[in-house]
């Protein structure tokens, strides 16, 4: 076909212009989001009010940080699925410590030291020797949350200093609108995507995710990018915890359960490659907020919220797969 | 040349053992018994090595399944709400047909239904397997609750029914026998047919099986179902148990399954694993839950030991195999 071979041609241009567009997944997922608004919208008069729209930021807040996490572990080659536990467990220090001396500032701090703890173990373990992070960061869930039972007696350790600055933490709204933790989570998450796609370092870590030998042939660490890429999820899971406490007042033994899954869900979702090496934090982000304003608007038309796990399934697979389709077609 | 005397034969048997893919697994195994033996007086009875075999089961049924699907380099995640919703299914099958076959029957059914649709996810659709069962885990987790809002009682009150999960059979507990014949159908078929070759194979070099004129895709559409299949003969047994289908069950059983699977020396990359090892590593983490029991130690420990272990584990396999990936 010498016409359509033509790259001066007008419908060849835009057809070259489109498949660009849509190649692009980000823009795809946006495209999605907007659709999902407009839809829920149409269906119920309370979906498109400024309340709504940011109440559900403020909830997907804690996932997005987690999720954040969890894609920086992924791009770097490894997968990181001791979030859920983690959450749980460093709310027990920041819950402690403020009891104990009514700062909020030691107990953040107590929060933080444990969670890089974790996350430095699980990095030694896999970036150092080398086993499989999906075996560590399980055999880790495990261990953290039976740590937690253990700590706590399974019962709920109440935050008992009431401070107003852990309260609004989690609950405040900033001009009496936005909600606190989406500002700390969005701030958060965009001095992530800075680091991975405006540095060296985040340069690396997709060079050590996609393929950790020429990787390592160029001369960096790395190990020690690795490690670094764990200390990432745990630091962000761990702020994700701390929000998470000051919403629900108390350490919850039981709280973050899951969470894993559905932060690994909404990551690939956002088109971040289970095999490493591929995606980026505005994809992962957008996958979270696909996932949040779904599940809120089907909570908004009434439906029961067992069709909101149904259809955040069907959702998943649909977009994965399509994903693949268009691979594949490539 | 001397005749071997039976001491140079135990150590040879011995080196032999710790040397094999076993080794490992036969050494805690047995440490963990004779140091429990020596901690607790009542662990080693007859009555109590019964109840560790009896507890074992349901984990060891779904892991010969889960077995064959990492060593063709696949994974389920939704074993474990699978297992909840068949409970319910097979319950109410019985409550509306007065007929445990019928109840059994479409159990399994369902499971193996599962299955199907995971395995045409991750074929046809191409979805990651991890991915995907994540995502029927959530959807049977959903829909369970939209088939029934409670516990599934049992309304027939049919005598054989609560035989299966505490029945005996030559002194055997029944699931005891159910978990025996699977495991040692499945070790048959790995180890012993050109089948079970065929499953290795597409999960070590899927290209390889291709171009030898098999199909890797029908193998693992194999596994997904008999996974699935399996997860349907659990919950049959899980009902019994409960004498309840209870839509709350199986939480982290997914986990548990996966988490010995691994233990047992089976590969997440695919192409490398035994029933022997899943077998012995199921054994190891029940017994370590029992001894907990026996020892009077803080249950919570039930689930730190399990992770302790499996990071142990394959730390330990690791340093056998030399730094081979990473």
């Amino acid at each position: 076909m010498p016409l359509s071979a033509n790259p001066a041609l007008p419908q060849n241009m835009l057809s070259r212009t489109l498949r660009k567009v849509a190649g692009q997944s980000e823009i795809a997922l946006f495209v999605s989001l907007v659709l999902i608004v407009i839809v829920f919208s149409s269906l119920s008069e309370y979906f498109l009010t400024t309340r709504n729209l940011t109440n559900v930021l403020g909830q997907a807040s804690i996932i997005l940080l987690i999720a954040t996490g969890v894609a920086v572990a992924l791009i770097g080659g490894e997968v990181d699925i001791s979030v859920g536990s983690l959450v749980a467990a460093v709310a027990l220090p920041l819950v402690e410590i403020m009891n104990a001396t009514g700062s909020l500032s030691l107990g953040i701090l107590g929060a933080l030291v444990l969670g890089l703890m974790i996350g430095a173990i699980n990095g030694y373990l896999s970036a150092y020797l080398r086993i499989n992070s999906l075996i560590v960061t399980l055999g880790m869930l495990f261990l953290i949350r039976g740590g937690v039972y253990l700590w706590t007696n399974k019962r709920a350790q109440a935050d008992t200093a009431y401070l107003d600055s852990f309260f609004a933490i989690g609950n405040g709204k900033a001009f009496g609108i936005m909600p606190i933790p989406a500002i700390i989570a969005g701030v958060i998450v965009l001095m992530v995507m800075f680091i991975m796609h405006k540095t060296r370092f985040g340069r690396r870590i997709y060079a050590a995710g996609g393929s950790a030998e020429v990787a390592r042939m160029v001369g960096y660490d790395v190990r020690r990018i690795k490690f670094i890429c764990f200390l990432i999820s745990s630091t962000l899971a761990t702020i994700a915890g701390i929000l998470l406490a000051s919403r629900l007042g108390a350490a919850v033994h039981t709280s973050g359960q899951g969470y894993e899954f559905q932060a690994i869900a909404a990551v690939v979702l956002g088109g971040v490659s289970l095999a490493g090496g591929r995606g980026n934090i505005l994809g992962a982000a957008l996958g979270v907020l696909i996932l949040a304003y779904l599940s809120n608007g089907l909570g908004m038309i009434n439906a029961p919220t067992e069709w909101q796990l149904v259809i955040t399934g069907i959702v998943i697979v649909a977009a994965v797969s399509l994903d693949s389709y268009k691979k594949s077609k490539e | 040349m001397r005749d071997l005397t039976d001491d140079d034969r135990s150590g040879a048997l011995l080196r032999r053992v710790f040397n094999s893919e076993y080794g490992f697994l036969v050494v805690v195994l047995t440490l963990l018994v004779v140091g429990l033996s020596l901690a607790a007086t009542n662990f080693l009875t007859p009555s109590n090595a019964v109840a560790i075999l009896h507890q074992s089961s349901l984990v060891l049924i779904v892991a010969v399944g889960m077995t064959f699907l990492l060593i063709t380099a696949e994974v389920d995640i939704s074993v474990g709400a699978n297992l909840a919703f068949a409970s319910c299914v097979v319950m109410d099958v019985i409550n509306q047909t007065n007929s445990v076959a019928l109840g059994a029957l479409a159990g399994i059914a369902f499971g193996a239904g599962v299955g199907l649709i995971n395995a045409f996810v991750t074929l046809v659709l191409k979805v990651n397997s991890l991915i995907g069962t994540i995502a029927m885990m959530m959807a049977l987790q959903g829909g369970v609750y939209l088939y029934t809002r409670e516990a599934v009682q049992n309304h027939h009150q049919i005598e054989i029914f609560p035989k299966i999960a505490t029945g005996f059979i030559l002194g055997i507990p029944v699931p005891v026998v159910f978990a025996a014949v699977v495991a040692l159908a499945g070790w048959f078929y790995l180890a012993r047919t050109r089948g079970g070759r065929l499953v290795f194979a597409s999960g070590a070099n899927e290209a390889a099986v291709r171009l030898s004129g098999y199909s890797p895709a029908r193998v693992k559409f194999g596994a997904f179902v008999m996974t699935g299949a399996l997860v349907g003969l659990a919950a049959v047994i899980l009902a019994s148990l409960l004498n309840a289908g209870q839509p709350t069950a199986g939480t982290g059983f997914e986990l548990t399954v996966i988490a010995a699977v691994l233990l047992g020396g089976t590969s997440l990359m695919g192409g490398r694993g035994t029933i022997l090892g899943t077998v012995l590593a199921v054994l190891i983490l029940k017994i370590i839950d029992n001894g907990i029991i026996m020892l009077r130690w803080n249950q919570d420990l039930q689930i730190i030991v399990p992770g302790l272990v499996l990071i142990l584990a394959l730390y330990m396999d690791q340093k056998k195999r030399g730094p081979a990936h990473g």
